[in-house]
C-alpha cells in the first residue's frame, strides 16, 4: 500500500475528514445565512428612510395659484436634496388620464439635468410602490413612487418618486460579510484544531496497543499488556486469549512429542541391550546360529528409528515454532549454558573454549531449543574434531544474526562440506541426522530461513557460519 | 569400584546391571528417586548412573540433593529427550555426563570408567605403578609387559588400589567399594584377596599400614 493510500485508509483520516466536513459545512451556510440576513436588515432600514422622505415631499407637494404642482426646497431639510449628484434625488412627473406620462416636471436640484427613468405604473392614490433601477451617471438606486391627486385637476394625477444610491448600504453588507468571512475562517480554524487534537488524544490509546504489539511481536512479552479503554478491552482480551491458546496449543503438542520420544526410547535401549547381550552369547563360528546376525540386524533398526524419531521432533518442534509470533531467545545464556555442558563433557580432552566474542545484546528470533539444537550441535561436534580450542562468536548485521563455531581440527575439505550439507536437502532421501549433526543444523536453520556455511577457520579446522533471524 | 544404578525401567535395569556386572563393578540399584537419593546419601559410591525420568522424585532433583548435601561423586546421567536444554540443566545440576537413550553399552562403560578415573584425577586409561600396569578398558593386568592372571575380587581390589596410588586406603573402604549393599561383608575376606594379590605381583607393592589399611607403593 502506497503511504497515501495508507493514510487515506487510516483511522484518523476518516475522523478528520468527517468531522472537517461536517465543520466547513456548517461554517459556509452559517455564513450564507447569516450575510442574507444582515442584508435585508439593511435594506429595510434603507428603505423606511426613503419611505420617510417620500413622505416628507407628500406633505410639501401644493398647488400654487396657477394650478402648477409646487414644492418649496427650503422646506426640505436634506441638505443632498440640493448637491448635484448626491445619491439621493426625487422627481414629479405628471400622469394623464390616458396614461401619458410627462416626466420629470418638477425635479430635485440633485438632479441637475436628468430624469428619473421610470415605466409607467398604474397604481392606487396614495400606494407606495418600489423599483429598481440606475439613476445618474447609472449608478443603482432604489426608487419609491407615490402617485398623489392633487386639488379638483380631474384626469390629472402626480407621481412623486423619491431615489437613492444603494451604493453605501451595499458596501455596508459587503463589508460586513468580508469580516464574517473572515471570523468564520478563524473559528473553522480553531475547531479544526480542536479536532485534530480530539482525534489524537482518542485515537492515542491504540498507539499504546501498537507498542504493546510491538513487544509481542519481538518476544518480549507473551501477551498485550496494559489497560485499554472500554471499547478496546474487549478486543484486547479475546487476542490474548488466542495469544494464550496458542501458547497452550504448542507448549502441549511439544509435551506429548517429548513424551512419545521418551516413551519409544526406553524401549530402544532395552532392545539395544539385549542385542548386545545376544551378540556377546552367539557364537559367530558357528553358521547356524543367526544370533549374531539377528543381533547386528536390530542394532541397526535401533539406531535408525531413534535417528528418525531426533529427526521428526526437531523438525517438528522447529515447524511449530516458525509460527509462532513474538519469539526472542537472547543468545549468550544459552551458548553460555552449551559451554558448561562441554567443558564438563569434553573435560578428558582439556579443550579451550573461548565463547567470549558474544555480545551481551544478541537476540535469536525463535525457540530457545531449537538455537539450543543448532548451537549445540555445533559446538559439540567442533570440541570432538578441535585439538585444543574451540572460538565461539557472534555477530549481527541488518536483522541477521550470525553465528560463528570454529575450532583447530583437520577441518573438512571442500568437496565433504557439500555432501555434508546435502544430507540435509531432502528430508524423504536420506538418513536423518548425520554423524557431525551438520544436517539437522543446516535443516533447522532453513526452517527458519537461514543458512549454514561451512568454511576454513582462521584456526585451521572447520569454521561454521551459521545465519539466523535476529530478534531486536 | 561401586557403582549405584538408578533406572526404572525393568528391563533395561537388569540389562544394565548385568553388564556392569561383567565389567567388574560392584552394583546397587534403585527404581525410583526416592530411594536412589536415600543410597547415594548414605552409602559410598565410586560412580552413580542416573536417569533422569524416574517416579517419585525426578532424576534432576535428586542429583541436586546429593550435590547440595556436598556428595560430590562422579554422576553419568541418562536421558530420553535429546535436547540440549536438558542435558544443560542436568551439567548444571551437577552431571558429570551424560548419555542419550538409545546408548550403546560399550560407551556407557566407557564413559563410566572415565569419569571414575577423573575423580581419581588419573588422565590415562592404563593405571600404571612401577612396572605393573592395569587398563581399565579391557581389564588387563600386565606385569613387565606379562599378562597377571586375577580373579574377579583380586581384580577389583587392584583396580580400587590403583585408583588412589599413595594413599591409605582401609579394609572398610575397601568393603564398601568392591561388595554391593545386600552382599554379605566380611572384611577378613579383603585380607585373603590381599595375600592372594601379593602372591601374584611384586610382595612390596602393597603396603601394610598397620592399623589404618593397605597402601600403593609407588615406588617413590
Amino acid at each position: 500500500m502506497t503511504p497515501l493510500g495508507r493514510w487515506t485508509s487510516s483511522l484518523r483520516f476518516r475522523l478528520l475528514a468527517a468531522t472537517l466536513a461536517a465543520l466547513a459545512l456548517a461554517l459556509l451556510l452559517a455564513g450564507v445565512w447569516l450575510s442574507g440576513l444582515f442584508r435585508e436588515h439593511v435594506m429595510r432600514q434603507f428603505e423606511a428612510a426613503l419611505t420617510l422622505q417620500l413622505d416628507q415631499l407628500t406633505t410639501q407637494l401644493e398647488l400654487d395659484a396657477s394650478g402648477q404642482p409646487v414644492i418649496d426646497p427650503q422646506q426640505l431639510s436634506d441638505p443632498r436634496w440640493r448637491t448635484p449628484y448626491s445619491g439621493l434625488y426625487w422627481q414629479l412627473d405628471q400622469v394623464s388620464g390616458d396614461g401619458a406620462t410627462r416626466g420629470g416636471v418638477l425635479r430635485s436640484r440633485s438632479l441637475w439635468d436628468t430624469t428619473l427613468p421610470l415605466k409607467s405604473d398604474a397604481l392606487a392614490d396614495g400606494a407606495v410602490h418600489m423599483h429598481e433601477g440606475s439613476g445618474p451617471q447609472g449608478a443603482a438606486v432604489l426608487m419609491l413612487e407615490r402617485t398623489v391627486a392633487l386639488g379638483e385637476q380631474p384626469g390629472v394625477r402626480w407621481r412623486l418618486v423619491v431615489a437613492a444610491e444603494t451604493r453605501q448600504a451595499l458596501e455596508a453588507v459587503e463589508h460586513f460579510t468580508g469580516v464574517l468571512t473572515v471570523s468564520l475562517l478563524v473559528l473553522g480554524a480553531l475547531l479544526a484544531l480542536a479536532a485534530v487534537a480530539q482525534v489524537a488524544v482518542g485515537l492515542s490509546p491504540l498507539r499504546g496497543l501498537q507498542r504493546a504489539l510491538v513487544q509481542v511481536r519481538e518476544g518480549r512479552s507473551a501477551r498485550l499488556q496494559g489497560r485499554f479503554p472500554s471499547e478496546v478491552q474487549p478486543l484486547i482480551d479475546d487476542f490474548n486469549g488466542v495469544l494464550d491458546r496458542n501458547a497452550e496449543v504448542v507448549a502441549r503438542a511439544r509435551t506429548q512429542a517429548g513424551n512419545l520420544a521418551h516413551a519409544l526410547k526406553t524401549p530402544l535401549a532395552v532392545l539395544g541391550q539385549a542385542a548386545t547381550q545376544a551378540l556377546d552369547a552367539g557364537d559367530p563360528a558357528n553358521p547356524r546360529d543367526t544370533g549374531p546376525a539377528l543381533a547386528r540386524l536390530v542394532h541397526e533398526q535401533v539406531d535408525t528409528a531413534r535417528r528418525h524419531i531426533d529427526w521428526h521432533l526437531a523438525h517438528a518442534r522447529a515447524a511449530a515454532a516458525d509460527r509462532l509470533p513474538g519469539l526472542r531467545t537472547p543468545v549468550v545464556p544459552v551458548a553460555l549454558g552449551l559451554v558448561r555442558v562441554m567443558q564438563r563433557v569434553h573435560a578428558e580432552r582439556h579443550i579451550d573454549i573461548d565463547a567470549t566474542g558474544l555480545p551481551g545484546a544478541l537476540a535469536f528470533a525463535g525457540e530457545e531449543q531449537d538455537l539450543q539444537e543448532m548451537l549445540g550441535n555445533l559446538i559439540d561436534n567442533a570440541c570432538k574434531w578441535a585439538r585444543h580450542t574451540v572460538v565461539v562468536s557472534a555477530s549481527s548485521t541488518a536483522g541477521r544474526l550470525c553465528l560463528r563455531v570454529e575450532d583447530d581440527g583437520p577441518g573438512i575439505d571442500d568437496q565433504a562440506r557439500a555432501a555434508v550439507l546435502a544430507r540435509g536437502a531432502r528430508l524423504d532421501e536420506n538418513v536423518p541426522g548425520s554423524g557431525l549433526g551438520l544436517a539437522i543444523v543446516a535443516d533447522l536453520a532453513r526452517l527458519y530461513g537461514g543458512e549454514v556455511r561451512l568454511e576454513t577457520a582462521s584456526l585451521g579446522g572447520l569454521g561454521v557460519a551459521l545465519s539466523l533471524p535476529a530478534a531486536d | 569400584m561401586r557403582v549405584l544404578l538408578v533406572e526404572d525401567e525393568p528391563t533395561l535395569r537388569a540389562q544394565l546391571r548385568s553388564a556392569l556386572e561383567a565389567a567388574g563393578y560392584a552394583v546397587d540399584d534403585a527404581d525410583n528417586g526416592r530411594d536412589a537419593h536415600f543410597l547415594g546419601d548414605t552409602e559410598a559410591f565410586d560412580a552413580v548412573v542416573l536417569d533422569l525420568g524416574l517416579p517419585v522424585l525426578d532424576g534432576l532433583s535428586v542429583l541436586k540433593r546429593w550435590r547440595d548435601a556436598g556428595r560430590a561423586m562422579p554422576v553419568l546421567i541418562l536421558t530420553a529427550r535429546d535436547n540440549w536444554s536438558e542435558k544443560v540443566a542436568g551439567i548444571d545440576a551437577g552431571a558429570d555426563d551424560y548419555l542419550t537413550k538409545p546408548f550403546h553399552m560399550e560407551e556407557l562403560l566407557a564413559r563410566l570408567r572415565a569419569l571414575i578415573r577423573r575423580a581419581s584425577g588419573l588422565a590415562s586409561p592404563v593405571l600404571q605403578c612401577g612396572a605393573l600396569a592395569l587398563d581399565t578398558r579391557s581389564g588387563r593386568v600386565t606385569l613387565a609387559g606379562q599378562p597377571v592372571a586375577l580373579t574377579s575380587h583380586e581384580y577389583k581390589v587392584l583396580d580400587y588400589l590403583m585408583h588412589r596410588p599413595g594413599s591409605v586406603v582401609s579394609r572398610t573402604e575397601l568393603t564398601e567399594h568392591i561388595y554391593a549393599q545386600d552382599f554379605d561383608r566380611d572384611s577378613n575376606t579383603i585380607e585373603v584377596f590381599v595375600g592372594r594379590l601379593r602372591k601374584k605381583l611384586p610382595p612390596e607393592l602393597i603396603e601394610t599400614v598397620r592399623g589404618m589399611g593397605y597402601r600403593l607403593n609407588t615406588g617413590s
